[in-house]
């Protein structure tokens, strides 16, 4: 855990967090429009922003940094069909060694927070790392998946990155 | 005269005597009285015996005795000569192992009235015979506090010792390790080191100061003497900045500390190095400036916390203040620690775009609140660099955080010249040259060209926004040249994407508009007025909607300041007529649909009003002006629309904002004003007498407008809403009518008589309730028909049809809470009288939800509406009403009533702030859960809201919760489901916030048995098909995750790896 792979990374500025875009009529007062009206049965399925705004606000393991300040994660990098989501991710520098432990916090953060009629696929971005293979399958072997969430003491670190997680993007309150 | 002496001499005998077997406080009092008289030599002779006694026990006791009367008489009891006979006794028990303490104590209330002479005598024999080590802490502290004395009193004499004081002192303070002790002795060591002479010491005193840092003292859980380790680090600080000398021993110590201690040890160390370096001085600091700079630079660059951060930056800014304070010297010239800093810093800043820049800048610009000639070095080299990386073709993808490193110099240059200048001479004309007038042309030039960069356009901003407001930097014509530069991007910028960039642009303007409006309103205010569109775009526009949408929220926050609104309510009037009334043009063909008109009248007004609250917050004075111009042409518009047509001026949103903007001037004008507009108003709607009230653009003399009338129109009649609007902000000292009573009744009864929407009965009910809270002294005969007639035919009697029954209590509940705001003797039995139905079968649950309306905060009964409303009136009126209420709602006797006593009571409680009712807490908890079963979605909702509220505010209710917890969790689990048979996304929404909260008040152990069971339920409620409620679904699962599930994990398995 010393070792630091990545001593200055370059940080992004955050995205604007998503909102509903406002094809209104009627300019109304958002206190009053949402809650207290009738049930409007309008299903609103999960899509990639609601499941970006579960893991931007990740910290990462390795700098004071959300996953999303580093441009580790991504709306459109994230994609979902059906019951399948696949969550891609870079790995700030090719050498990464935090890369299996980043995709494991993401992968706990989802099966806490996504029903689990999903199934959730973990990969790192195409040639940004490595050794990709062995990370995506490491990350998807559901065998090893459980034995690694045995340990306890990784456990603690992943339950570390996953402090912040619920800010989505917003900035922390003192 | 002979024999009293002598019976005075038994007397004080007896009394020592006493006192040497019993030990009781009275005879001491008796003797101090003696001293206090001036008979000390009495009380001496008496105690002969015992003071000079073979026995150590009674040699002691007689010390004691006495030490313990001169402590408690008063100083002037005492003489010269007693003293000093005093001083030389004390001082010869101090040789004796068995009367040192009580000698000691003795001494120790004698610095401040002895001479110069006795102190010698008493720190020479302090130095001669008393052993530290072998005394225990509180006689420790009477040497500290004799000693203390003595400097406060005979420091002269003190200081002629040289020495023979300083070297004795030294051996006698080492070792001490009491917190109260060496909150004295940091004191004497701060004295010797200022003003005795501690050359030859300073290595000597730094051992009994130095050992003591940093403190890590943590005071013990009931410390009698409350010391606080923030005290002893001050009293400490103070030592160790006391004497230059400390230098060189110092530095190594601090270095050590910083680089191996705790966060809290860094921040003390940091704090302490600040408060040290300007007394070490400039040519001890610039031999170790390299080291120094080394340690406070890891504090910066990987700070522990910003708390740490901050007390580095302030550390490494007193350093360079300390070390250049005398240094005049010209930029080049710059030599020493400043200079090496700053090419550091630039060094990391050749990488802006890496994690590094940031505490880089920050050294920076903290450099730039230290000495003038620094400050100049360091602008005259990063400003440059900045703004050639900015130019630099090769550099283009890290042009954003460029931008943003200039803009925090920027600001920090801003706020130095700020800082300088405000305290000294806040009124001086000759304002210095601010510290970035060399470079304001590249500078802002670099901005511009970055404003009009779309991805860049944020950073430049922010940059800009420090530029503008700094004071006397840039000229009027450069200030017009940045607002015609931003309004290019402002065009482009109406859209939802670039809300960010937006608001960005619109702070700006709005410092350039509290300085030199005439810009905004010259150059920008047309620019937006003129992007409005001339008619409602078409409904299938989104984008033109959005587009207009932004473009008026844009004009609401700009224009506050008055030249800038009165341009808005210039430019806005006419489009109001010309939409409201143009024919429909031919050219939209058959799509001109009278809601998209309405609508778009409805932003137009709205971003009226926004800025009109806005400037009523910010108390501007010219809104009153308003009731003469906005008022009367707003009246016209909407009873021109109601009387002749043009329906988009009908629509009942549009009155309710034009309502509200007639309000908020009305609000603000004085009552005079008022009264010359209340004499029109009252005509204008209950006589017909229109046309004074409205602009004659619009009405003329001869229109005639009933409103109260049988036969008036639907749209005539929709507007009372403009009757209350200009009725309710009235103040009472306004008079309504000749005739008050016959005036109200008429409101009252002709308006409710033909109304035929909700929101005209409510326009009847505040105008009337604003009346009675106002005049309820004139109105006697009023009320009291109410009271008894009314009340009677109208809601007592059963023969009346529910709906006007239940129209009759809401007038009720206006009439009661009227009169309750204001402590109003009737308003009680009034409200008393409701109870009277609770058990009807028609009109029960109305009158019990009328005590949540009744004690609920409105628009209407308001201070700013001139109101009469007593301090507290909500709080006092369900302190009184709870216990009746909870007794009703437990009472089995009678189901109605019973269940009206429960819905009251939830209705009462979610209206008034949980302070009011925390202590009836745990009675109430089970009346609240019975009240969950009721099947009605907004008194669910209700009472999951107040749960949530006093669990979040009262930890008294805590204990009662944990009680009812595992009940409570099913039962709001139950409510999470999406197909439950009474819910709403808001009951979802608070049930799933209630889990979330439980945890966090309620031990664990009482939530295991429902462990699993809630895991598994909120992994349900995850798949719920509203956005807002998965996302509290996922929130409150979290916090269940993590605070139920010792061994972490097991939700996450049993759901998916499970076996």
């Amino acid at each position: 855990m010393s070792q630091i792979f990545n001593p200055n990374p370059t940080i992004f500025a955050p995205v604007k967090s998503s909102k509903a875009s406002s094809d209104y009529l009627w300019v109304t007062d958002p206190l009053e429009s949402n809650l207290d009206g009738e049930e409007v049965d309008s299903e609103e399925p999960i899509d990639q922003d609601e499941i970006f705004d579960l893991i931007r606000s990740i910290s990462d393991p390795e700098h004071p940094n959300s996953l999303e300040e580093l441009r580790v994660v991504s709306a459109p990098q994230i994609t979902i069909t059906g019951n399948c989501v696949n969550v891609e991710f870079t790995p700030t520098v090719p050498h990464c060694g935090m890369s299996t432990l980043i995709g494991l916090s993401i992968r706990v953060r989802l099966l806490r927070a996504l029903p689990n009629r999903f199934k959730i696929d973990i990969t790192l971005k195409p040639g940004s790392h490595q050794s990709e293979l062995a990370v995506n399958k490491q990350l998807n072997d559901k065998e090893r998946v459980a034995a690694a969430l045995e340990n306890p003491v990784l456990v603690q670190t992943v339950e570390q990155t996953l402090v912040n997680a619920s800010l989505r993007g917003q900035p922390a309150e003192d | 005269m002979a024999s009293t002496s002598s019976t005075a001499a038994d007397s004080v005998e007896q009394l020592v005597t006493t006192w040497m077997v019993s030990g009781r406080d009275e005879e001491l009092a008796a003797a101090v009285a003696e001293v206090s008289e001036g008979r000390l030599l009495g009380v001496v002779k008496a105690l002969g015996t015992y003071l000079t006694s073979e026995q150590d026990d009674l040699r002691t006791k007689g010390v004691d005795f006495l030490a313990t009367i001169i402590t408690r008489c008063p100083q002037n009891a005492l003489n010269r000569q007693s003293v000093k006979v005093l001083t030389a006794f004390f001082c010869d028990k101090l040789d004796d192992t068995e009367t040192i303490v009580p000698a000691l104590k003795g001494l120790a209330s004698l610095p401040p009235i002895c001479s110069s002479s006795d102190a010698l005598v008493m720190i020479n024999a302090i130095f001669a015979h008393v052993k530290m080590r072998a005394l225990v802490q509180s006689v420790r502290f009477h040497v500290f506090t004799i000693i203390d004395g003595l400097i406060a009193n005979h420091r002269e004499t003190l200081k002629g010792m040289k020495k023979d004081f300083i070297a004795p002192y030294i051996s006698l303070a080492e070792g001490e390790k009491d917190p109260r002790n060496l909150l004295v002795a940091f004191a004497i060591a701060r004295v010797i080191l200022i003003e005795f002479d501690p050359t030859d010491h300073v290595e000597a005193l730094s051992n009994i100061v130095f050992c003591y840092f940093p403190i890590t003292f943590r005071a013990p859980a009931n410390d009698p003497y409350g010391i606080t380790p923030e005290d002893l680090r001050i009293a400490l600080r103070r030592c160790l900045n006391a004497h230059p000398g400390f230098g060189p021993i110092a530095i190594p110590i601090f270095l050590e500390k910083l680089a191996a201690g705790s966060p809290a040890i860094k921040r003390d160390t940091l704090q302490t190095m600040t408060e040290c370096f300007s007394v070490y001085g400039p040519v001890f600091l610039r031999t170790a400036a390299r080291k120094l700079w080394n340690a406070v630079k890891l504090e910066i660059f990987q700070p522990t916390d910003s708390a740490t951060e901050e007390a580095a930056l302030a550390a490494m800014q007193a350093l360079v203040v300390t070390i250049h304070a005398e240094d005049d010297a010209q930029d080049e010239d710059l030599q020493g620690l400043a200079r090496d800093a700053c090419e550091e810093c630039i060094g990391i800043l050749r990488e802006p775009e890496k994690s590094q820049a940031k505490p880089a800048i920050k050294v920076l610009c903290a450099f730039m609140s230290t000495t003038p000639s620094v400050s100049r070095y360091t602008l005259a080299h990063a400003v440059p660099h900045l703004l050639k990386l900015f130019a630099d073709p090769n550099e283009v993808p890290s042009r954003h955080p460029i931008l943003l490193l200039l803009s925090d110099l920027i600001a920090a240059a801003r706020d130095s010249a700020n800082a300088k200048s405000t305290p000294e001479e806040p009124m001086s004309d000759s304002t210095p040259e601010p510290p970035l007038a060399p470079f304001k042309d590249e500078v802002l030039g670099a901005l511009i060209s970055g404003v009009v960069t779309l991805a860049i356009t944020r950073a430049a901003l922010a940059g800009l926004t420090g530029l503008v407001s700094t004071p006397h930097l840039l000229s009027d014509a450069e200030l017009g040249f940045v607002v015609l530069k931003v309004n290019d991007v402002l065009e482009t910028c109406l859209d939802e994407e670039h809300s960010d960039d937006r608001s960005a642009i619109l702070k700006l303007l709005m410092i350039i508009s509290s300085t030199a409006p005439a810009h905004v309103r010259e150059q920008t205010l047309p620019l937006l007025l003129g992007s409005l569109p001339a008619s409602a775009p078409p409904r299938e526009a989104v984008a033109a909607r959005a587009r207009y949408q932004h473009v008026l929220s844009a004009l609401s926050t700009l224009c506050g300041p008055p030249p800038l609104f009165e341009t808005l309510v210039a430019a806005l009037l006419p489009r109001l007529t010309a939409i409201a009334f143009a024919p429909s043009a031919e050219s939209d063909g058959a799509a001109d649909d009278p809601e998209l008109r309405a609508a778009y009248l409805h932003a137009l007004l709205a971003a009226l009003k926004r800025a009109l609250e806005g400037k009523v917050d910010e108390g501007h004075t010219d809104v009153a002006a308003y009731a003469d111009t906005l008022v009367p042409a707003l009246y016209g518009l909407c009873v021109r629309a109601a009387l002749r047509g043009g329906p988009a001026a009908r629509e009942p949103r549009v009155v309710g904002v034009v309502g509200e903007i007639v309000g908020l001037v009305v609000q603000s004008t004085a009552p005079a004003r008022q009264q010359a507009f209340a004499v029109v108003l009252f005509p204008a709607f209950l006589s017909g007498k229109i046309a004074p009230l409205c602009a004659a653009e619009h009405v003329s003399i001869e229109d005639t407008f009933f409103p109260f009338a049988a036969d008036a129109t639907t749209a005539e009649r929709n507007l009372l809403v403009l009757f209350e609007a200009g009725v309710v902000p009235l103040h009472p000292s306004v008079t309504i009518d000749a005739d008050i009573n016959a005036c109200t009744e008429t409101i009252l009864v002709q308006g409710l008589a033909h109304t035929d929407t909700d929101r005209q009965a409510e326009a009847v009910f505040r105008t009337v309730g604003s009346i009675v809270n106002k005049h309820v002294d004139e109105l006697g005969p009023f009320l009291e028909h109410k009271t008894t007639v009314y009340w009677a035919e109208r809601i007592q009697d059963p023969a009346g049809t529910p709906a006007q029954r239940r129209q009759a209590i809401r007038v009720w509940t206006w009439l009661c809470k009227a009169l309750l705001v204001r402590s109003h003797p009737r308003a009680l039995p009034a409200i008393d009288r409701l109870f009277e139905v609770f058990g009807d079968a028609t009109i029960g649950t109305d009158a019990a939800k009328a005590f949540g309306d009744i004690a609920a905060a409105d628009g209407v009964l308001t201070k700013r509406n001139a109101a009469v409303v007593r301090f507290l009136w909500a709080q006092k009126f369900a302190t009184g009403m709870l216990p009746r209420l909870m007794g009703g709602a437990r009472n089995e006797s009678d189901p109605a009533l019973q269940h009206a006593n429960l819905i009251a009571l939830t209705a009462l409680i979610k209206a008034i702030p949980n302070a009011a009712y925390a202590h009836e807490m745990a009675q109430l908890l089970p009346l609240l859960l019975r009240a969950l079963l009721l099947p009605d979605a907004q008194i669910r909702a209700n009472v999951i809201e107040t749960l949530l509220a006093a669990a979040a505010q009262h930890k008294s209710t805590h204990a009662v919760l944990a009680e009812h917890a595992p009940a409570l969790t099913r039962q709001m689990l139950a409510y999470t489901k999406p197909g439950a048979p009474v819910t709403s996304t808001r009951i979802r929404i608070s049930a799933l916030r209630y889990l979330g909260v439980l945890p966090a008040v309620v031990r664990y152990d009482v939530l295991h048995p429902v462990k699993a069971e809630v895991l598994r339920e909120l992994a349900a409620a995850l798949d719920d098909p509203r956005r807002g409620v998965r996302r509290e679904a996922v929130d409150a699962r979290f916090v269940v995750v993590s605070s139920l599930c010792s061994a972490r994990l097991i939700g996450v398995r049993a759901g998916k790896y499970g076996a």
